[in-house]
């Protein structure tokens, strides 16, 4: 009986959850010392766990050094554990991009080393970090278990930071959350854009300071030589392809909600909107535009009600 | 007895309809449907019906501001009254709307808080005495209700209480309805936070150029924080809406076809 029951639980749990949360992170070498864990194109749900996002650590000769830790204490664990098997070097740098949950939930597994972040990115993270977490807990489950908010032990306030042999540049930019690192690789030429960039997976937008702020951020990163560009989300491209990707898409996104509010729709009508073609390939598309709409209509509807449309009206919606 | 059988294949597939339709158990299988038909429609006669369409998104981003947009238009009958409510907000009803003129669309467009998961009805009163039920479900991580306004943490709406702004957009097409929308700032607290006592727009009137009024609108708490309102009106030149609160301030903003 006792078995029986046992076999239950077992069929019952399993499926739901994987094999006792292992979230199968597998570092990928994508150039030289770099190693990427590639999120998958999906949203938060207790089949991935909240391994949706991407993380990338540099292994040198002086150690590791880490940029994000990802969306869980099991996830920074099991990173911990994958990067063990690649380098008996310590973890000695931790990078946080921003201060959405995904990106940093996983702090905890590297108390050892000393974690970076933006000014402004830890202030999110001591202000908001616990509602986002306990949102995280909502969604993905159980996975979470164990996770609390550990904050970053040092501001970053350098652009210059070398490491194992690697020239490396912090650029500091904003118009994903208002506060975003992004890191480029002098040695390499690779570019880890952050959540500035995101490839064949649909934007968000919760936190953004405005579309026109996220262009101009996309302009800077254009102009950076580089020759591997890392995004947020997605896969990893050659060339500019997934920094042209984002900013066509937030010109649309933009010119839809314009349009739409000029038009009069409300706002179910304009999260119903046509999907543009050119992004066919693109994941959560529907799903990531309802929540655009949400986060950012209501400023377009009031522009459209308090300032007629001229000349100057397009440079104001972006900013 | 073969005779027989049409007219009973007849009863019971009448039967089968009504069962469907005139008194039948809550098709989205809310808890508090039971209750909350004998609150707000006592023992009258009600049918379940598509043609009463309720817009929300499938998931609430923004707890405090999800849209919904309710339309009984397809039902071709005269209307004397649209309830609008959530099943299971702590405030239920959101709004009660008496479209008084053909030349409104018995319909509205707004945003309001929901604190969970939640269906969310418009119950359309025609003028045989039948209540028309439509619904949606929508998901929500919660909180709508007894978060506290933006304005509580911001001084800006006091200077701004009351302003209003409107805009009268004309139809694409000649069969189409103009949109009329309207925005005005308005703090909208529900009372369920502490310390923060019930303050809500609770009757509006949309009037035409000869200030005969379209429709009327008893509003709840639950409806968001600075309230956009959307009408589809037919024919107009100029619209006004009127708006007064729970302690009495009166707003009034007018919009005009073909002004911008």
């Amino acid at each position: 009986m006792r078995a029986c029951l046992l076999l239950i639980w077992v069929l019952l749990v399993l499926p739901a959850h994987g094999a006792a949360f292992d979230y199968g992170l597998e570092p990928r070498l994508i150039a030289p010392d770099t190693w990427l864990v590639e999120g998958r194109r999906e949203a938060f749900s207790e089949h991935n766990g909240g391994h949706i996002v991407n993380v990338v650590f540099l292994a040198t000769d002086e150690g590791v050094l880490l940029f994000d830790t990802g969306p869980s204490r099991r996830f920074g664990e099991q990173l911990r554990a994958a990067i063990g098997r690649i380098t008996d070097k310590p973890v000695v740098h931790v990078f946080n991009s921003h201060a959405h949950p995904d990106h940093f939930l996983g702090n905890q597994a590297f108390d050892d080393a000393v974690i970076w972040a933006l000014p402004a990115v830890r202030e999110l993270m001591a202000r908001d970090g616990e509602a986002l977490a306990g949102n995280l807990y909502g969604l993905v489950g159980d996975w979470m278990r164990g996770t609390a908010v550990r904050l970053p032990d040092r501001s970053i306030e350098q652009e210059r930071f070398d490491f194992g042999g690697h020239r490396l540049r912090l650029i500091a930019l904003q118009g994903h959350t208002g506060a975003d690192l992004a890191l480029l690789d002098e040695t390499t030429g690779v570019l880890l854009a952050g959540d500035l960039v995101f490839h064949q997976r649909a934007l968000t937008t919760p936190q953004t300071p405005g579309i026109g702020v996220w262009l101009d951020d996309l302009e800077r990163l254009e102009k950076i030589g580089y020759r591997l560009l890392v995004p947020g989300h997605g896969p990893p491209a050659p060339d500019a392809r997934a920094l042209i990707q984002t900013r066509d898409y937030l010109n649309w996104l933009d010119r839809l909600l314009r349009e739409s509010a000029e038009a009069g729709l409300t706002m179910n009508e304009a999260m119903r909107a046509a999907l543009d073609p050119r992004f066919e390939g693109v994941a959560l598309r529907r799903y990531e535009l309802q929540r655009s709409v949400s986060h950012l209509y209501p400023s377009y509807e009031q522009r459209a009600l308090t300032s007629p449309p001229g000349p100057k009206y397009h440079e104001k919606a972006h900013r | 007895m073969d005779r027989c059988r049409p007219a009973l294949l007849l009863a019971l597939l009448l039967s089968c309809g009504l069962a469907q339709g005139a008194g039948a158990p809550d098709p989205l299988g809310s808890p508090m449907w039971d209750y909350l038909r004998e609150r707000f429609l006592g023992d009258d006669r009600y049918r379940f019906d598509d043609r009463v369409r309720v817009e929300l998104p499938p998931f609430a981003e923004d707890p405090t501001q999800v849209p919904v947009t309710i339309d009984a238009t397809a039902l071709k009958v005269p209307v004397e009254r649209i309830l609008i409510w959530a099943d299971l907000n702590p405030i239920q009803h959101i709004a009660t709307l008496y479209p008084l003129s053909d030349r409104v669309a018995p319909a509205l467009s707004l945003r309001i808080k929901v604190q969970q998961a939640t269906v969310v009805r418009a119950a359309v009163l025609a003028a045989d005495g039948t209540w028309y039920l439509g619904g949606r479900h929508i998901d929500a991580a919660g909180g709508g209700c007894t978060a506290p306004s933006q304005a509580a943490a911001d001084p800006y709406w006091e200077s701004h209480l009351g302003e209003m702004q409107g805009r009268l957009f004309p139809p694409h097409s000649p069969d189409v309805s103009q949109r009329a929308r309207f925005r005005v700032v308005h703090p909208m607290d529900t009372g369920l936070v502490d310390g923060i006592p019930e303050f809500y727009i609770e009757r509006a009137r949309l009037e035409d150029e000869h200030s005969h009024a379209l429709m009327r609108l008893e509003l709840s708490p639950p409806v968001s924080e600075n309230p956009m309102l959307s009408f589809d009106t037919r024919g107009v030149r100029e619209l006004r809406l009127w708006l007064r609160d729970n302690n009495g301030n009166e707003f009034a903003t007018g919009v005009a076809a073909g002004g911008e």
